[in-house]
Formats: C-alpha cells, structure tokens, sequence
C-alpha cells in the first residue's frame, strides 16, 4: 500500500497553470490532457515526492492535488497499459476515488 | 545520432516497444518544445531509479527540453547520481571515467566536426560535482584554456551523494555530512571565477526555481558553444538524502538558497552575445547580461 498523487479534475480544469508538470522531477509523470483542460497523474511512474502537492498548494493556491491510498483509485491512469497516446485518453475510463467505508 | 536513424524500419515496427513507438511519433525530436507544453509531449528521458523528489532529476528532465537539437546531441557523464536517469535517455550516452570526461568530450566534438562538416553535433557533458570540480579539476580547466566548443553543466549537489555523503570541493563551508562530521573546513570552490579567469564566454550560475529559464539556459549553452567556445552551467540540484531535506520541501530549499546564496548569474561575452543576436533577433534582446 503506498500514497500517489491524485488531481482533482474539477478543480485543476477551471485553470490552466500547468505548475505541477514543469515541477514534477519525474518525466511523463503529471500530464496534461488538452482536450479535457486538466493535468492527471500517472500512478505507475509517481514516487511519492509530494512536490506537486506544495507546488499546488502554495505557489498556484489551486489545493487541486492531495496525496491518496493508491487502493482508494478505480481506474487510475497507468503509462505502462495506455501509453503515450493523447489521441486515445478519451476512450479511458474516468478514474474514480472511492468513497470511505464510514467507521 | 540524426532522425534518419530515430525512425522504425516498418517490417520491426510490431517488434519495438510501446515506449519506443511513442516517442518517435510523440516525442520532442525535430521540433523545439517548451516548458509550457511539458506533459503534452513523450519525453526523451524514460523511467530511472532516481530518489524520490531530488532536484537533479528535475533539473535534468528540464535541461532534456531544452537542448535545441536532441537528436543531434551526445551526454558524456560519469559517476555520480546524474548518471542514473542520463543512461535511460534516447541520446547517446557516453559514460566516461571519473575524472576524464572533458576530455573526452574534447576529442568527441573535434571527430565530430571531422565526420559531419555540415550537421552541427552538440556534445554535453553533465556530471556531478565531484566529477568536475574535484576528480575531474583538470580535464574541465583545460577544456576551457584550450576553447574547446561544447557545454559543460555541473550538477552540483554539494555533497558525494552515491557513496555516503564525503565533502566534495564544492560544499558549503562548515557543512556538517555522515563522512564529515566536525564540519567542512575549507571554502566552496570557487568554479564561476575560475570560468572568468578562462575566459569562457557564457557562464551561468542557477537553481531549478524557474523551470523556463532553466531550459531557455541550456538552450542558449549549447547554441554558444556550436560556435564561440566553451559554456558552464553550475547549477544547485539538492540532495534530499545526505542534506536531510523532507521531499516536499525541495523546491522551497532552493528558493530560499537562491536568494540567500545561490542567485542566477548569467555571464555572456559580447561576441556570445552578438552571436545569440544573430540568429535569434528577437529573444536576444531579452537577454540580460549581468556582467560588470
């Protein structure tokens, strides 16, 4: 069990500052999907580092990426499966976060 | 390497990787892409075995957008941390020994000149700073007196990160490391005035802070040293391991060495200058020379 960055899409789609993916040290880690406006993260290839988080958080103030259970994701994004192939991210399922079990 | 031997011979294209297709279709050769346009694009840098948020790998993903003709460019490297994501670039890769990788890089570019008299070939040479500063002292000093023409980038981390965390000549005064516990007794080397004293024509001192600068400087590096002569980058990639830096600090670490040590020093010669000018009007004038 390990943490990945998450993005949130309803909030990252609603600005165009693409900070986290010129800060990420890792190559092809945080992409960017032209058509959709919004940056996501590829789970396979993130480290953990957290720079996207505090990039985010305090130098864009957008609060748009928060650090998850890589169990708590349905469907993630993995380079080693789609690929570099912006043309077909569209037919991708959408990656969900899974609700909580309520304690 | 040039894009005719990038290219899939169709009859093993179903034999080559997935990451390999991507990159010749979706990939930066050819074509100079920006800082703003990172994550649009297969990069030329693939996964590597670099710790978790350091810098260095930061600055090299950065520095791989902004080298003005990837596929005319060859790395020369040698041991040291930079190796680990250099060797998984589509460039060829040359791994030197310690200490002898301007030279190297000296009698690779003048083969070159010889072998290809029309197609500018751009050596880089990338390495730590043990590898230049201290093992490596005096093949980049000579380099420099000799006017060789390519661009060598230090990756200074200020500490021996691969082996333990031994003092290099490029740590900080005072600094206290596992393999230096009372505390670094003598100065940082002072590599930016020994560049001076060569009269390299562009010199540059930096952080990762500015992601664009970082590849606008890199650019301008290695289009100066196809024609001037040498260039130096000395740039502060932080070793999170050895400095106990927490990873999500990384960047404010080198804002905050930025601006209390490590500030941008850009050192352009007239003709490096002039020469910039004469192929890129525009962007030259935003160039801002901070030489006294």
């Amino acid at each position: 069990m390990y943490l990945v960055a998450h993005v949130d899409t309803s909030i990252c789609s609603e600005t165009a500052c693409k900070l986290c993916t010129q800060f990420c040290p890792e190559t092809n880690t945080i992409l960017y999907d032209n058509d959709k406006k919004t940056a996501f993260v590829a789970v396979d290839r993130c480290k953990a580092c957290e720079i996207c988080v505090s990039i985010c958080d305090t130098m864009a103030k957008h609060h748009a990426i928060k650090m998850i259970m890589i169990t708590e994701l349905e469907n993630p994004f993995e380079m080693n499966k789609a690929g570099f192939n912006p043309a077909k991210w569209k037919e991708l399922p959408e990656t969900v976060v899974l609700e909580k079990v309520a304690k | 390497m040039s894009m005719d031997n990038l290219k899939i011979s169709p009859a093993l294209e179903k034999y080559m990787t997935k990451e390999y297709r991507d990159l010749v279709e979706r990939g930066p050769y050819g074509k100079q892409k920006k800082v703003s346009e990172m994550g649009t694009f297969k990069e030329i840098i693939e996964e590597h075995p670099m710790c978790a948020g350091c810098a260095m790998t930061l600055f090299i993903r950065l520095t791989m957008i902004g080298l003005p003709n990837p596929e005319h460019t060859i790395l020369v490297g040698t041991a040291g941390c930079g190796r680990l994501a250099l060797s998984q670039t589509s460039i060829p890769f040359i791994y030197g020994n310690y200490g002898d990788t301007n030279a190297v890089a000296s009698g690779l570019k003048r083969g070159l000149e010889m072998r290809f008299p029309e197609q500018p070939k751009d050596v880089v040479v990338m390495a730590g700073d043990g590898g230049l500063a201290d093992i490596g002292f005096s093949t980049v000093l000579h380099s420099w007196f000799r006017k060789e023409k390519f661009t060598t980038i230090m990756l200074d981390n200020e500490v021996y990160g691969n082996t333990g965390g031994q003092e290099s000549g490029m740590t900080e005064r005072g600094a206290i490391l596992k393999m230096a516990p009372k505390g670094k007794k003598y100065e940082k080397m002072d590599m930016l005035g020994l560049a001076k004293t060569a009269n390299v024509p562009y010199i540059v001192r930096m952080t990762v802070t500015n992601p664009t600068r970082v590849a606008s400087v890199v650019r301008k590096a290695v289009l100066i040293a196809r024609e001037i002569g040498p260039t130096f980058i000395q740039a502060y990639t932080s070793c999170n391991i050895e400095y106990a830096i927490p990873t999500p600090k990384v960047i404010d670490d080198a804002k905050s060495l930025e601006a209390e040590r490590y500030g941008f020093q850009e050192f352009i010669s007239d003709e490096a200058k002039a020469f910039l000018e004469s192929i890129e009007p525009k962007k030259a004038k935003a160039t801002k020379s901070t030489e006294d």
